[in-house]
């Protein structure tokens, strides 16, 4: 099927989040900035960019929704509750921002000393964690919000708890199952483990090259595993309980942005150069594709062409129909999957396949 | 002899998928395991999200019924 082309962002993407519908059908009054939201088929995308608005879409028809307008800066990253209630931004203008899904509106604002450049929920959705950017003065920090679920609550101004991240700054953040672990991935290309009560540091390891920065860091679906993504051209599957590395997909490119799809066992890599710092000439030279590797088995399997830029973000579709990407040149392209890619298996897949439902399974 | 010779290199590769496809399944039974009785010990909810997701229908709708729009 033919990818659908999002272009509501005026500079380069930086962030992209694919969520199932909200559940709830919304009242009429006082959705003034959306349209067609009783519609419950599609996925939501959200995506940020360098511009100062955070974009809602259709994910099946490419409707924009709307718009959430107030920062005064590049975007970094978004992430949405796990009930699709609120979402919550962080910015080059130092603050982190809560929104209400339906209406647009601007729930709460943090304010911090530097930008803010991810942002995540926990699994229910009662803490954000937001990673600050080092610079004059300031080290690198991971912040943990409380945070309240009600689009009429008070949001606190407290943060519950800060990490200072004094040897290598944070790039990215998560938190695991049960909110146990903060995991960050750092730009020396280590990875750190924390105590998601305390922030006490449990464990650090150099799971990518040194000095190669740790680009992205995204959940299996019950966050008991993720995937890393960096700039020393590889991508890698580790284990969030005791940090190790399971599996390692090499690339030919520096790497922005994985993902990891459900339902199938494959994994998504983005990346590319930017072509100021390309030195060769040949026709590839950006490499701007998608990347499919198998999860398991670590082999390439395919790549999916169409930005003009590297890939800055690519995010799997959480009910596992497709993904989308976000690119350098400003546009979001969403794929739908066709049915042969749910037909590629492997022979020992299906063997296996064969053999579960021999037995019931 | 080139077709055996190719045919063992193809019974290799297979072999070492289905181990590496074995210690994944198994891997993940076992971490799927351990978290839903980390879950049950702490009184959780087996699915967070479903959980939530209850949570938020009743208060919407607390007499059970979904409201149908057209």
């Amino acid at each position: 099927m033919r990818p659908i082309l999002l272009a509501g962002h005026e500079r380069a993407l930086t962030q992209i989040k694919l969520v199932p519908p909200p559940f709830l059908p919304f009242p009429q009054e006082g959705t003034v900035n959306f349209v067609g939201w009783y519609n419950r088929e599609g996925d939501l995308l959200f995506s940020t960019a360098k511009d100062q608005h955070i974009c809602a879409w259709f994910a099946h028809n490419g409707e924009r929704l709307g718009t959430y307008q107030g920062h005064q800066g590049a975007i970094w990253t978004v992430d949405v509750d796990p009930t699709s209630t609120i979402i919550a931004s962080g910015s080059a203008d130092n603050t982190i921002r809560l929104w209400e899904i339906k209406t647009g509106k601007l729930l709460k604002t943090w304010d911090f000393p530097t930008a803010v450049k991810r942002v995540e929920f926990n699994e229910d959705g009662t803490r954000l964690l937001g990673v600050t950017e080092k610079r004059m003065g300031h080290l690198g920090t991971i912040v943990v919000l409380d945070i309240k679920l009600d689009v009429n609550a008070e949001q606190s101004d407290e943060k519950v708890m800060t990490i200072v991240c004094d040897e290598s700054k944070a790039t990215v953040a998560g938190w695991s199952y049960l909110s146990k672990y903060i995991i960050a991935g750092h730009e020396d290309g280590s990875v750190s483990q924390y105590d998601g009560k305390t922030g006490d540091l449990y464990y650090n390891f150099p799971a990518h090259e040194l000095n190669q920065q740790i680009t992205d860091l995204q959940w299996n679906q019950d966050r008991t595993y993720f995937i890393t993504a960096s700039k020393d051209k590889t991508a890698k599957l580790i284990s969030a309980k005791d940090l190790e590395v399971m599996k390692t997909y090499p690339a030919d490119t520096p790497l922005n942005s994985a993902t990891i799809t459900p339902k199938k066992d494959f994994v998504i890599l983005g990346g590319g150069q930017a072509a100021m710092d390309v030195t060769t000439t040949s026709a590839r030279q950006g490499k701007f594709e998608a990347r499919f590797y198998h999860k398991i088995f670590e082999d390439e399997i395919g790549r999916v062409r169409g930005h003009f830029g590297p890939l800055n973000t690519v995010a799997a579709d959480p009910t596992g129909k497709g993904y989308a990407s976000g690119g350098e040149d400003g546009y979001v392209r969403v794929h739908q999957f066709d049915k042969g890619y749910f037909d590629f298996v492997y022979e020992v897949e299906r063997e296996r396949q064969n053999r579960l439902a021999a037995q019931g399974h | 002899e080139d077709a055996e010779r190719i045919s063992s290199a193809d019974v290799a590769v297979v072999e070492a998928r289905r181990r590496l496809l074995n210690e994944w399944y198994d891997w993940l039974e076992q971490m799927e395991e351990e978290l839903a009785e980390e879950r049950e010990a702490l009184g959780l909810p087996a699915d967070p999200v479903a959980a939530l997701l209850e949570q938020k229908m009743a208060e919407v709708a607390p007499d059970g019924e979904e409201q149908v729009i057209e």
